[in-house]
């Protein structure tokens, strides 16, 4: 699904942010990547969503090579993931339902089938009550479900969850991180940073990806 | 293109928001593309109309010959044969003087009173000649130089004139056409863009789910179309109104003038104007489009 090798990325102000990581994510893998702030966690997701492209080295996501040259095939290779903003992202002065139905629009679906698949992810993230909600009225952790509820609800094959614990106590954080991992199946693979190490503490059956100083260790924790 | 067909109710609620997010400017650009559309909506009518006046007294193009009074009845006979041979002549038949009387009654109308005061018949008999336009000078020469014609009068100075001020409509035309052209895709190019750049968080995010391109553009191409076709319909609107007024003051004191007929004239402006303001508006809004691709 992810085939990395020898990537760097080194911003237009000069700022390297990655350095020679090399890196191979399978189908129904569990990816966790931790590093302190600034370590180089995001910019990771955004070469995974083509966002960035590699300075050098050659990225490959779901066989589609991230590149300046690729920028169409990119586009649709977009919509076969599912990200998770760190910023969320959601579109304000919509209602809920229609931000998780907005990220399914270009894929096809027919309407009456867009409104199913929505609801569907909603009652997953335990948010179907707040359907008809505006975004603007919901909390922090509720937008949060939301911006999941929308990625999950494209059946992406590659979820992107940028720092999904972020601002949530324990009990919740913990509680977002099992149902994103929820999602993971033998098609689909789950990426999620964070830089709350303490949480993923003692996890099973999933990679551990450390980011520093933009050179990565990995680490692959035994299955249950 | 089949998340464009399933998305309609998508989009006009988008283009709602659109319209409202910025609904000053909106009203603003809608009374302006009206306006300006109203302007080259009048300015078309005019030139067809002055144009289809031209084609109709194109076709009564006439001369009167008058003929030496001393001639006699044989005479006026032979000078009419004679006419009638000239090439480029359609036709000649001698106007007495009573039926050139009873004509005048006719265009005076209610004015007819004035010839009362005459004692005799103020009007001479003549030889209404009907020609073709384009021979008019090759016809006076040969006129000029038959026996027993006295005098000869044209139209052609009213045609002249009628000439010149189609040939000026026309050029007025050509000129308001390229001044409605550029100021509506000036105009609605801006408001577009504006409209992308208060959107610019939410066409962000479109773009980094993997919308394409023309899923994202096409809440603007319908707000710039509707601007532009509401600014068309109303124009045509007004424009009809006006035309109304127009040929309403102009059938008392002008009736001779061959108008032509005003439901044809109000049909072919507005079938003109909405294809043509429709056309408009994609053309700005893609303009609008192209011009902020990358921000
Ligand atoms: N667009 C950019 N231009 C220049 N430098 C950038 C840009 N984006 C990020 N950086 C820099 O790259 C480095 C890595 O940033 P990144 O956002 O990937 O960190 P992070 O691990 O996600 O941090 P956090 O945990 O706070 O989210 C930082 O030093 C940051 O300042
Ligand atoms: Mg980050």
């Amino acid at each position: 699904m992810i085939k990395a090798k020898g990537v760097c990325l080194k911003y237009p102000d000069g700022t390297p942010a990655l350095n020679n990581i090399n890196l191979s994510v399978e189908p129904g893998e569990l990816v966790y990547v931790t590093g302190p702030s600034g370590s180089g966690k995001t910019s990771l997701l955004k070469l995974f969503m083509g966002v960035e492209y590699p300075t050098e080295g050659s990225l490959e996501i779901l066989g589609q090579q991230i590149a300046k040259v690729h920028e169409k095939e990119i586009r649709q290779l977009r919509m076969k993931l599912g990200p998770v903003f760190q910023e969320f992202r959601l579109i304000k002065g919509r209602t809920v339902m229609e931000n998780v139905m907005l990220g399914m629009r270009f894929l096809n679906a027919s309407p009456s089938r867009l409104k199913e698949d929505a609801g569907v992810a909603l009652t997953k993230v335990g948010l179907a009550h707040k359907a008809l909600s505006l975004v603007e009225n919901l909390s922090w952790g509720e937008c949060q479900r939301v911006a999941i509820a929308r990625a999950v609800a494209r059946k992406p094959e590659l979820i992107l969850a940028d720092e999904p614990t972020g601002n949530l106590d324990k009990d919740n954080a913990l509680n977002i991180l099992e149902l994103l991992t929820s999602f993971k199946d033998n098609k689909t693979a789950v990426v999620i940073t964070t830089h709350a190490t303490h949480l993923i503490e003692g996890q099973k059956d999933c990679t551990l990806i450390r980011v520093d100083g933009g050179s990565i260790s990995r680490e692959r924790t035994g299955g249950a | 293109m089949k998340h464009i067909f399933c998305n309609t109710g998508y989009f006009f609620r988008e283009v709602r928001t659109l319209f409202r997010m910025n609904w000053v400017s909106n009203i603003l650009t809608l009374i302006s593309t009206g306006l300006i559309f109203f302007l080259l909506a009048m300015v078309i009518s005019g030139w067809w109309i002055s144009d289809s006046v031209m084609e109709s007294v194109r076709g009564e193009a006439e001369m009167s010959v008058y003929y030496d009074e001393r001639l006699e009845d044989d005479g006026v006979m032979q000078l009419v044969e004679r006419i009638k041979e000239i090439e480029g002549v359609q036709g000649a038949h001698v106007i007495s003087a009573d039926e050139a009387y009873d004509r005048m009654v006719d265009i005076l109308g209610k004015d007819a009173r004035v010839l009362e005061y005459f004692d005799d018949n103020p009007f001479g008999a003549f030889v209404e000649v009907r020609i073709s336009l384009d021979k008019v000078q090759p016809i006076m020469e040969v006129l000029r130089r038959t026996e027993g014609v006295a005098d000869i009068r044209d139209n052609r100075e009213v045609l002249e004139r009628l000439h010149q001020i189609a040939e000026i409509l026309s050029v007025l035309g050509y000129l308001i056409i390229a001044a409605v052209g550029i100021s509506t895709l000036v105009i609605l190019s801006h408001i577009i863009r504006q409209g992308i750049y208060h959107n610019r968080e939410q066409i962000h995010t479109l773009r980094l789910l993997g919308a394409p391109e023309a899923f994202i553009a096409f809440p603007f191409l319908m707000a710039g179309l509707l601007l532009t076709l509401l600014g068309g319909g109303v124009a045509a609107a007004l424009a009809a109104y006006t035309l109304k007024f127009i040929y309403g003051q102009m059938a008392g004191p002008l009736p001779f003038i061959p108008l032509p007929p005003i439901g044809a004239v109000i049909q072919s402006m507005a079938t003109l104007m909405l294809p043509l303001s429709a056309a408009l508006g994609i053309a700005g809004s893609l303009f609008g489009l192209m011009s902020e691709r990358r921000f």
